[in-house]
């Protein structure tokens, strides 16, 4: 359909006037001081000292060092558990009322932790999708 | 609109900035100052806001020129980055918060001056371009801001042609239904004031 055709229906008319209304905006001629101000903008950027770039050279010995930390802790701890796993499966194959009573508060920390997951996960969803992140 | 901006000034002024010098810029804001504060005005239909809109605009590209590839036009860089401006800046503060439904249809014009009745009903439409859903909102916008070229649209949003196709269609969709008796009211007078259609959906 050519622009100035007369439209066939009222449904192609009512296309054709939203077109001429959104097409026929008036231009809008930027205030005097736009570009003065624009520049004044720019010019205090350009003046700014460059930010100090982060010292990856400086930083890296300790980085490796807490990296290697946190690898150990891991470790240990997975040793640790691997044990406690062991001794609850073979040696006491039966576990007693005061045991069970006693994982308790553990099973619901796990729980609030992966509550916390699960929540931290859909906010981050819901932020990605309104384009925040 | 842009077409009569030269690109070999766009990219000998982006050189000289990259040089070092910073006055060369004052020609990228004097060429593309029009542009992208209309391009805002659309976005937000405020003046002031506009402007501190395009200004950022200004500021992101200053911060991004060596960024420019210079495998698209610096017209495309440029309308794409300040799409993201305007995008973000009006996330964080949304330019208005009343629903489709709820922006005011324009009376009949018989019973008014019909000039004035004309100009009501335009604006009124415009303005229910900024209460449709975002993700047709920005098609809307980017379309007849590129004076109806769907290609133009989808560079400056980053999309494919098609998905700006379709959302600029269900778009209109929502508009034509807001305003049903718009064919009645405004034809006549708004028909010498239309601009050359450069591709016509559906």
């Amino acid at each position: 359909m050519k622009p100035n055709a007369k439209p066939a229906t009222d449904y192609d008319a009512a296309h054709d006037a939203i077109d001429r209304t959104l097409a026929a905006e008036e231009e809008l001629i930027p205030s005097s001081g736009f570009l003065a101000a624009t520049m004044e903008r720019v010019r205090d950027e350009a003046a700014c000292p460059k930010p100090i770039p982060f010292p990856w050279l400086r930083a890296m010995p300790g980085m490796v060092l807490a990296a290697a930390v946190l690898v150990w802790c891991g470790f240990e701890l997975a040793q640790v558990g691997l044990k406690s796993v062991q001794e609850i499966s073979f040696a006491q194959a039966h576990l007693t009322a005061v045991d069970i009573h006693a994982l308790e508060p553990a099973g619901w920390v796990a729980i609030a932790l992966v509550a916390s997951m699960l929540s931290w996960l859909f906010a981050r969803r819901l932020a990605g999708r309104s384009g925040l992140l | 609109m842009p077409a009569a901006i030269s690109a070999e000034e766009d990219r000998n002024d982006v050189d000289r900035v990259l040089a070092g010098e910073v006055q060369a810029f004052e020609g990228i804001v004097r060429r593309w100052q029009g542009p992208l504060v209309n391009m805002a005005w659309r976005y937000c239909r405020d003046r002031g806001r506009a402007e501190d809109m395009a200004q950022e605009a200004f500021l992101r590209a200053w911060r991004g020129l060596a960024g420019w590839r210079r495998e698209s036009s610096f017209s495309t860089w440029l309308f794409a980055l300040a799409a993201n401006v305007f995008r973000s800046e009006l996330q964080r503060f949304p330019a208005v918060n009343v629903p489709l439904e709820d922006v005011a249809e324009p009376a009949v014009p018989a019973t008014q001056h019909e000039g004035l009745a004309g100009k009501q009903s335009d604006e009124s439409v415009r303005r229910a371009v900024l209460a449709l859903p975002h993700r047709y909102r920005e098609p809307v916008v980017l379309y007849y801001f590129h004076e109806m070229d769907v290609a133009a649209a989808s560079r400056t949003m980053g999309l494919p042609e098609g998905t700006v196709k379709a959302r600029l269609a269900r778009g209109r969709e929502l508009l034509r239904k807001r305003f049903p008796h718009l064919n009645q009211q405004n034809t006549p007078q708004l028909r010498s004031t239309l601009r050359p259609k450069k591709e016509v959906l559906q």
